[in-house]
């Protein structure tokens, strides 16, 4: 029964993988030599131009501002969007491993826990979490945290900037989130806050971005160079706003999929 | 040459995992991965006109292309949004249809509209 | 504040309105988050009128601003060009947007979530028709995508999370494909904005060779996929159908033509754009025709809409094909650029208009097969219409697409038959014509009056219309009725700044003349009778056919690889 179905859509699947593959050959085997002109303006003009050590954060924030900001939109749509589907879905997810036998695979009768596992009631929301689990990460949140917003602030001079440190942050979040026992020590891992903070961050995104119009330097011209002759400091603004904002969003829908808090 | 046979090798598989695949998770890795290939390309042939990475430290000349890897960027993160997008969609299907197969999928959903 | 900075508020003012809505959401409950989420739509879809009027007479006078955004180097920074084209686009976007959000303010979705994602999506219209660089066009195109597939999804049937879910897929790997066209224009090339690539391909011996075609191919494939032209529109009927009914018209109405805009301003410069375009202008006449018999065989009535958009960009893709062929700055491609333009916008007014009104009625009855529901005018009448404000909507919409005189969709097709006269598109279109007009025959079933019995009020929607619904139906009705009459000056005004208030192109068309007068009759009457004809026996099994034609997941992606190497083939050949 299923055979022949299988053979007959099996026809127009190999002629669109030979369409594709014979379509995309001259792209990938084109060997024309890599244009330099723009490589080599960049590196003759770009620190100059920005004042960013690191190119790609010149182009990433600096020529190329306004893709970045496109990028940025994209992420909280998709995290708004990621985090309405899976609330809507009243699902378990978004109510939390409250209960233990929701869990799959995990069986709640008393033998057959795991051995790492906490004393049962200090088990109830961390079905599928062990000691190790929780100390590590509570240990290692704090020190992600700062790491992250180093890499955030320091990405002008060297490899990273405000979404490599956003992730970093984010990630920060999420230990901080598995870490915390019962007992909260931080508000990072709230979601309301975490929504707060990436609402603020795109807000100030959006004005620093028309600041340059009201101060007479054009959409996305650096305001700051009215006031400084380093051109740096815009970078540094955006790198730490879009950090924020990156941080609190990757954040915020971890910690909604954890199912901590609504 | 070669690399960028075996990129679009990986590519014509991800092509292969959407296309193929019934499982609608693996049609996302499929997408997954034909992006990753898209991103390799670009980022392995922008390094070849140079040796060094573009942070104009004191004494670096012959930097790679910074472009391709300020372009990617902005292409990486596009795609772990949609991605992110797209498996939570995968699981609300899989809620209303209790599969993952699309077919079974297509034929629940059919039935209830 | 400069002019250079004033066209970049169709963009900035939607984003700050998102941001403000977003920050009403977590900062605010209750009257004052609605207050602030108001005024933040208010900002995002209103305040860009003001810019849109001042700058009216700069853009008839022919100007337009360009430049680099930031005022960086040239070769690095992001191109921009707000000219004429984009201007239109702008208000053909905002003006459907504003009347789609007041419409979702009634019928929901509602709050300021949805609001702002909204607003994001406006704000990526209007970006994507002024960028002049490619890698932001796959930015732009990313959020209009991103957006979209949110919209369609907030919608609660599993249904629309499913066609969301075949949109997403098969959009982001449209994408990728722009991704490697954009790869192999850049290495060839350096550069990345429109213009730079067009001159550094010109300078190349053989324009760049298959390399160059074949990059061209996959981003005009993946922006054709967007705009869903046969055979890569597939995801479309579901998407549009099952997304709520005001995230329906603005689907429908804008977002499927503003990438098409877009990409015609990468299709002029290119060497080998004329030849993409008169292929992607035989695609568009064939879609017109096919997907109207599609439309006809159809049960759900929006999805009996959803495949009339496509049908209905068909036209807009085959005038807009041709007019790239013969490029925009000779007489006759401007006629047919403004003539695709006309339709666009005529087409986002009704197209708007019916899902809005189909939409309140299928709410109320709670029916959606146009083969059972009987008696529309009387459901909504239960409803509290008193006067059956969204009947004559209806219909305004109905007798718009089915072009009857003197309503704004005869005088956009008007414009597109007088612009194609004498190509093969011309009879296809002329076709698709007669099978509009049978099908919203069809549709127009559902108000015919029942014999007996009270329509029952369903409990689980509000029993009055709220008046948000009302005011969006009234306003577009209105606008394709003046959009009608007002057409001779419009299509000059619209001649005027795509051909950059430079070249005076004379035109002989005159809207209502006898001829066209007797060419409508002749449409409407073979309409009729292929409706008749459709309902027969025979013709109600071959529609039975067409509607029950295997369509799966897999074929979207078939479709789109085949459909990509035809174009690829097309060219090299």
């Amino acid at each position: 029964m299923k055979r022949p179905s299988v053979t007959s859509s099996a026809i127009p699947l190999i002629t669109a993988m030979i369409a594709v593959a014979a379509v995309l050959l001259p792209i990938f085997l084109a060997d024309t030599p890599w244009p330099v002109g723009a490589r080599d303006y960049l590196q003759e003009n770009g620190f100059g131009d920005s004042g960013a050590i690191n190119l790609v954060s010149a182009i990433y924030l600096g020529y190329r501002a306004f893709d970045t900001l496109g990028e940025t939109i994209v992420l909280l749509v998709a995290v708004g969007g990621t985090i309405g589907i899976l609330t809507r879905s009243g699902a378990i997810l978004a109510e939390g491993y409250t209960n233990p036998d929701t869990v799959a695979g995990i069986d709640s009768s008393e033998e057959e826990i795991p051995s790492f596992s906490l004393a049962r009631e200090k088990r109830k929301s961390h079905a599928l979490r062990t000691h190790l689990l929780e100390v590590v990460t509570a240990i290692l949140g704090p020190i992600v945290l700062l790491f992250g917003f180093y890499v955030m602030l320091y990405g002008h001079l060297s490899p990273g900037g405000g979404f490599q440190g956003g992730v970093v942050v984010a990630s920060g979040i999420v230990f901080l989130g598995l870490g915390n026992r019962m007992e909260s020590s931080t508000k990072l891992t709230q979601a309301a806050v975490l929504g707060r903070i990436e609402a603020a961050a795109f807000l100030l995104l959006i004005l620093a971005s028309i600041s340059g119009i009201l101060l007479g330097k054009g959409f996305f011209g650096n305001p700051l160079s009215r006031f400084t002759a380093v051109p740096e400091g815009f970078i540094i603004m955006l790198n730490a706003i879009i950090g924020l904002k990156v941080g609190a969003g990757i954040g915020f829908m971890c910690i909604a999929i954890l199912g901590r808090e609504r | 040459m070669i690399e960028r046979i075996l990129i679009l090798l990986l590519f014509l598989v991800g092509f292969s995992g959407i296309l193929a695949r019934k499982n609608i998770i693996k049609k996302i890795f499929g997408l997954t991965l034909i992006n990753s290939a898209a991103v390799l390309l670009f980022v392995v042939e922008g390094s070849r006109v140079g040796s060094q990475a573009p942070i104009m430290e004191q004494g670096i000349s012959q930097v790679v292309d910074p472009i391709p890897q300020a372009l990617m960027l902005t292409a990486i993160v596009i795609g772990v949004c949609v991605t992110a997008l797209a498996l939570a969609l995968a699981f609300r299907l899989y809620q209303a249809a209790g599969s993952f197969d699309i077919d079974e999928i297509r034929r629940r959903v059919h039935d209830e509209s | 504040m400069s002019l250079e900075d004033m066209v970049f508020l169709p963009v900035v003012l939607p984003l700050l309105g998102a941001a403000l809505a977003l920050c009403a959401k977590v900062f605010l409950t209750g009257r004052a988050s609605r207050i602030l989420e108001y005024t933040g739509v208010f900002i995002g879809l209103g305040l860009p009128w003001l810019f849109f009027v001042y700058i009216t007479p700069m853009m008839y006078a022919g100007q337009a601003v360009s430049g680099v955004i930031g005022a960086w180097h040239t070769g690095v920074g992001i191109m921009y060009r707000f000219d004429g084209l984009a201007y239109l686009v702008n208000i053909l976007g905002f003006s459907v947007a504003a009347a789609a959000w007041v419409y979702a303010l009634g019928a929901g979705p509602k709050g300021p979530s949805f609001s702002s994602v909204f607003l994001i999506q406006t704000a990526s219209l209007a970006a994507a028709i002024m960028t002049a660089d490619l890698f932001n066009l796959f930015v732009c195109l990313e959020v209009l995508g991103i957006a979209s597939y949110v919209l369609i999804a907030s919608s609660d049937k599993p249904g629309a999370a499913l066609a969301s879910f075949s949109y997403l897929m098969v959009s982001a790997t449209a994408m990728v494909f722009f991704l490697l066209g954009l790869y192999g224009l850049y290495r060839l090339t350096g550069v990345l904005s429109y213009e730079g690539i067009a001159s550094a391909l010109n300078q190349l011996p053989d324009a760049g060779g298959p390399v160059a075609l074949v990059s061209l191919s996959l981003i005009v494939a993946a922006v054709a996929m967007r705009v869903a032209v046969m055979p890569l529109y597939g995801w479309l009927p579901d998407a549009h159908a099952l997304a709520p009914h005001a995230i329906s018209a603005v689907l429908s109405g804008v977002l499927i033509k503003t990438p098409l805009f877009a990409l015609s301003r990468v299709l002029m410069l290119m060497p080998a754009g004329a030849s993409a375009g008169q292929l992607m202008g035989y695609a568009g006449a064939v879609t017109a025709l096919a997907a109207v018999v599609i439309a006809l065989s159809q049960k759900d009535a929006k999805r009996l809409l959803a495949y009339h958009s496509i049908s209905q960009i068909g036209y807009i893709v085959s005038a807009w094909g041709a007019a790239i062929q013969v490029g925009t700055t000779t007489g006759a491609g401007v006629v047919l650029m403004a003539a695709a333009f006309m339709h666009a916008f005529y087409h986002a007014l009704f197209k708007g208009l019916l899902f809005l009104s189909i939409g309140t009625t299928v709410d109320r009855a709670g029916e959606r097969n146009v083969y059972v529901l009987r008696g529309a005018g009387r459901i909504l009448r239960a409803h509290g219409e008193r006067f059956p404000v969204t009947l004559i909507c209806f219909l305004i919409g109905a007798l718009s697409i089915s072009a009857i005189p003197p309503l704004n969709g005869y005088a956009s097709k008007a414009a597109i038959s007088y612009a194609l006269k004498g190509t093969p598109h011309y009879y296809l279109l002329f076709a698709a014509s007669i099978g509009t007009v049978a099908s919203f025959i069809k549709l127009s079933r559902i108000f015919w009056p029942t014999p007996k019995g009270s329509a029952a009020v369903l409990d689980d929607v509000p029993a009055a219309i709220p008046w948000p619904i009302h005011l969006s139906q009234i306003f577009l009705g209105l606008l394709c009725v003046i959009g009608g009459l007002a057409a001779p000056a419009l299509f000059a005004f619209v001649l005027r700044l795509i051909s950059a208030g430079g070249a005076d192109v004379a035109i002989s068309l005159k809207f209502y003349s006898s001829g066209t007068m007797i060419k409508t009759l002749i449409i409407t009457a073979s309409g009729v009778l292929l409706f008749l004809g459709a309902i027969t026996p025979k013709g109600s099994a071959l529609l039975k056919r067409v509607r029950e034609r295997r369509r799966d997941f897999e074929g979207l992606f078939v479709s789109f690889a085949l459909g990509t190497a035809a174009l690829a083939g097309w060219l090299l050949l």
